[in-house]
């Protein structure tokens, strides 16, 4: 495909968020074409800068694929806003930006002197989309965090582990994976809405509102039926048998999940019919549900001596949803996501060659990935300065004078 | 914002909230149904826990903003109206098994000739080809193939997903992103698009920094509870407190507010204010640099702290201070929370037996084109009539004939 019929080629973004809702929703639009810049400090680092995966195990701003994994196809730029000539930079960009993004604290980037009303002013049409936890406006609004917290306010944490202990949680900072798929979704509407009007706006996207809609049966079960839902390790509350159970090796588990009367009879079939499976305790979905603690010790006993893989695949092929428990290792030489060419490989100026994630949606005939790899901070000075905003030399010199490049 | 499209949801319960974006971003969405009624329309939990075809609550959640016909695609008059209907339509959703429309000659080949500026997305487990595209899934085993689940859960247990099913609405999320991308495609190539989005690649999303651990560190990050895994350092995250459990990081920030607090209530020496420039305390943990106060010093004064308190307490001390400490809700607490009052966020709903409910509201506050709710879900085959007639100029004997038998009914 010709580079100009990438789906945002021409479009350009500055991305003056940080963490992972902000960058992660910009990557779509940067990997599918658009000129994304990307606006850091180098005090305070983005946090994802500080903390791994990184590279071999070393430390170092530039060796993390947190921060890589959704910062590809992206110019980097380090300049510190609170100096007047990077503030300045942070304007001018703004001035030539499609899509402006954040994500800081509501009344920073106020604060700052690059609020919606600057923006508008330095851009009439331009789209500002402004993301953090709570919204823009409320009593919580300044409530400050990450992900962990939102996910926890939400109830994501409530319903995550075993019943009678302490919650677990989602893996990391939930809220951060759901919310960019919903504000990138958002973004480009609005784009398209400017294509055809020539309009902008402004976007005040919560990411505690986004994630809400994830739990709206059960908020709706809550205010419609009294019922409040909890964690429940991997049962269901509807049919059973459910669970991941203890395979050969070392912590290898498969999942398997009987939903109907027809895949228990599969699953009975696929464990050789065994005399306990057809006790009339387990007779029913309502009995297996009472009974499951008892289910799941003979199934468990079944599949400990096997290989978690080889279970998997009887299991389907006789009718079975059933699917193994991948760590990141797994993924590397799953055959599905081979077939996908979900990995890839990039350059990264400080990592070498290492994979990146790939997309979760194809689009027939267009090979999309990112495109290139994160860059290390402030990689891009020199090309976002005379190239994109066409300062002088004179002009980067004194903003190097002016300590606003870091 | 996107009231200029018109949107074809052929999702049957995997997948609805791709097209309720849209629909809440102002596109027409009409929901296709076969005369039995999607899928989607048995998934619990139920109104007043009866399970009939209008008492779903997945169903009412995710299919606000859609008018609903039913069409009998077994029958060659069910699929002329869809082809009729695909004519006049800029998106179509769907989520089969692979190859399911294209066994009733209605896959994209063939839509795209009907309509060559069609932006097709296609929802499944895997992906539309491949080894494991036909593979029997749900909830359960996606989120363990995706891998999230690798990371969830008590090391002495079982991995765990979360306890209400997501896969779906990541996949869902995650197609409304994927049909707009394409549509831009679309408009720059003058071509019509066809987009298959894996639920696995999107349960793979939410590993967040756990996607590539092991190619980058040589080794997978392991599930550890509530433990934030940070390099050299691990920290918990869940407290116990008086009514419940809050999550806080103890971070620099976050100690650098605590800390006085611990002074106050007695718990450390008033020397702990000045005795640590508390700001960079984790950076210097995470860097293996001196620190004053060893983490399980502060860990356990944060747990003593925290236990005297109840949840609420601690998330107004922490708004009054400035520093984060997040309840961890149940949908009840939730309900009661001011902020989502005072944002007006709560969208009032009624179910389809009268009774009033509330539901989470528009995802994002568009200052030019607000996102907006017209309709409720729609009852099965509610639309046939009025769209039918009013898309394509059927008369009734001919929606009959291609819904299975219902003319449904008008709405106000």
């Amino acid at each position: 495909m010709m580079a100009d019929q990438l789906p945002f080629e021409g479009l350009k973004v500055v991305d003056i968020s940080w963490v992972v809702v902000g960058p992660t929703t910009v990557k779509y639009l940067a990997d599918h074409g658009a000129t994304v810049v990307r606006v850091e400090a180098a005090a305070p680092l983005d946090i994802l800068r500080t903390v791994g995966p990184f590279k071999d195990g070393t430390p170092g701003p530039d060796r993390t694929q947190f921060f890589g994994e959704f910062n590809t196809s992206k110019l980097g730029l380090s300049v510190d806003m609170k100096v007047p000539a990077g503030l300045e930079i942070a304007k001018r960009l703004i001035a030539w930006a499609d899509v402006y993004v954040e994500s800081f604290t509501p009344g920073t980037v106020d604060g700052l002197g690059i609020g919606y009303e600057t923006a508008r002013q330095l851009n009439p049409s331009i789209i500002m989309a402004s993301t953090c936890l709570m919204g823009q406006t409320g009593p919580a609004a300044p409530f400050s965090g990450y992900g962990f917290h939102a996910g926890s306010l939400a109830g994501f944490y409530e319903i995550t582990g075993w019943p009678g202990q302490a919650p677990d949680g989602p893996w990391t900072a939930y809220t951060d994976a759901v919310s960019p798929r919903i504000l990138s979704a958002t973004i480009m509407a609005a784009l398209d809405h400017r294509r055809r009007t020539g309009q902008g706006q402004y976007i005040d996207a919560s990411q505690l509102e986004m994630s809400l809609n994830y739990l709206s049966p059960q908020i709706m079960d809550y205010e419609t039926n009294g019922k409040t839902v909890t964690r429940n390790g991997n049962r269901s509350q509807y049919f059973a048998p459910q669970g991941a159970y203890l395979c050969a090796g070392d912590d290898q588990w498969c999942t398997i999940s009987v939903e109907t009367e027809d895949q228990w009879e599969a699953l009975k079939v696929a464990m050789g019919n065994p005399a306990w499976a057809n006790d009339e305790r387990f007779g029913s979905m309502e009995s297996r549900l009472e009974n499951h603690d008892e289910i799941d010790e003979h199934i468990g006993g079944w599949t400990k001596d096997q290989i978690a893989q080889e279970l998997m695949q009887s299991l389907i092929s006789q009718g079975v949803p059933a699917g193994v428990v991948n760590r990141s290792s797994d993924l590397e030489k799953d055959p599905q996501l081979a077939h996908r060419n979900y990995f890839r490989p990039l350059e990264h100026q400080e990592m070498g060659t290492v994979p990146y994630a790939g997309h979760q949606f194809r689009i027939k005939g267009y090979d999309s990935g990112p495109r290139f790899a994160a860059p290390v901070l402030g990689q891009h000075n020199e090309y976002v300065l005379r190239e994109i905003l066409g300062m002088t030399d004179d002009e980067v010199t004194e903003a190097i004078i002016a300590e606003a490049l870091q | 914002m996107l009231s200029p499209y018109t949107v074809l949801d052929l999702t049957g319960g995997h997948g609805d909230l791709a097209s309720m974006l849209l629909g809440d971003m102002g596109a027409t969405v009409i929901k296709v149904e076969p005369p039995v009624g999607a899928a989607g329309r048995n998934e619990p939990p139920f109104i007043e826990d009866a399970p009939e075809s209008e008492s779903s609550l997945p169903f009412f959640a995710f299919n606000r903003n859609k008018q609903g016909i039913t069409l009998d695609l077994e029958l060659e008059a069910g699929r002329n109206v869809l082809r009729g209907l695909v004519e006049k339509a800029d998106f179509l959703f769907e989520s089969g098994q692979p190859a399911t429309l294209d066994s009733l000659g209605l896959g994209f080949d063939e839509l795209k000739e009907i309509n060559p500026r069609l932006v097709h997305v296609a929802i499944s487990a895997y992906g539309w080809d491949g080894p494991h595209a036909d593979y029997l899934a749900n909830d359960l085993t996606i989120a363990a193939m995706g891998g999230p689940m690798s990371l969830q859960g008590v090391p002495d247990r079982a991995p765990v997903r979360l306890s209400v099913p997501q896969v779906w609405l990541h996949a869902g999320a995650e197609a409304a992103t994927a049909a707009m991308t394409a549509h831009a495609l679309m408009v720059r190539t003058g071509e019509a698009q066809f987009v298959d989005v894996s639920a696995q690649a999107c349960m793979i999303a939410t590993m967040l920094q756990g996607i590539s651990a092991n190619a980058i560190q040589g080794r997978d990050y392991n599930r550890g509870g509530s433990l934030l895994q940070l390099g050299q350092a691990t920290f918990p995250v869940v407290f116990d407190c008086a009514d419940g459990y809050v999550v806080l990081i103890p971070s620099g920030p976050t100690l650098a507010v605590m800390v006085p607090w611990f002074v106050e209530d007695g718990l450390v020496p008033e020397s702990w204010i000045d005795g640590e420039e508390w700001p960079s305390y984790h950076m210097r943990l995470l860097q293996g640099q001196p620190i004053n106060y060893s983490l399980e010093e502060v860990l356990g004064t944060i747990t003593n702290y925290v236990a005297k308190y109840t949840k609420n307490e601690l998330l107004e001390r922490g708004l009054r201070d400035g520093v984060t400490l997040a309840p961890v809700n149940d949908v009840g607490d939730l309900a009661k929370f001011q902020h989502l009052e005072e944002r007006g966020y709560w969208l009032p709903a009624p179910l389809p037996n009268s009774k009033e409910t509330r539901m989470p509201g528009l995802v994002a506050r568009m200052s030019k084109t607000p996102m907006s709710v017209r309709r409720w879900a729609p009852a099965l085959g509610e639309h046939n009539q009025q769209a039918l007639q009013s898309m394509l100029g059927l008369d009734d004997a001919e929606i009959t004939q291609a819904t299975g038998g219902s003319l449904g009914r008008r709405s106000e």
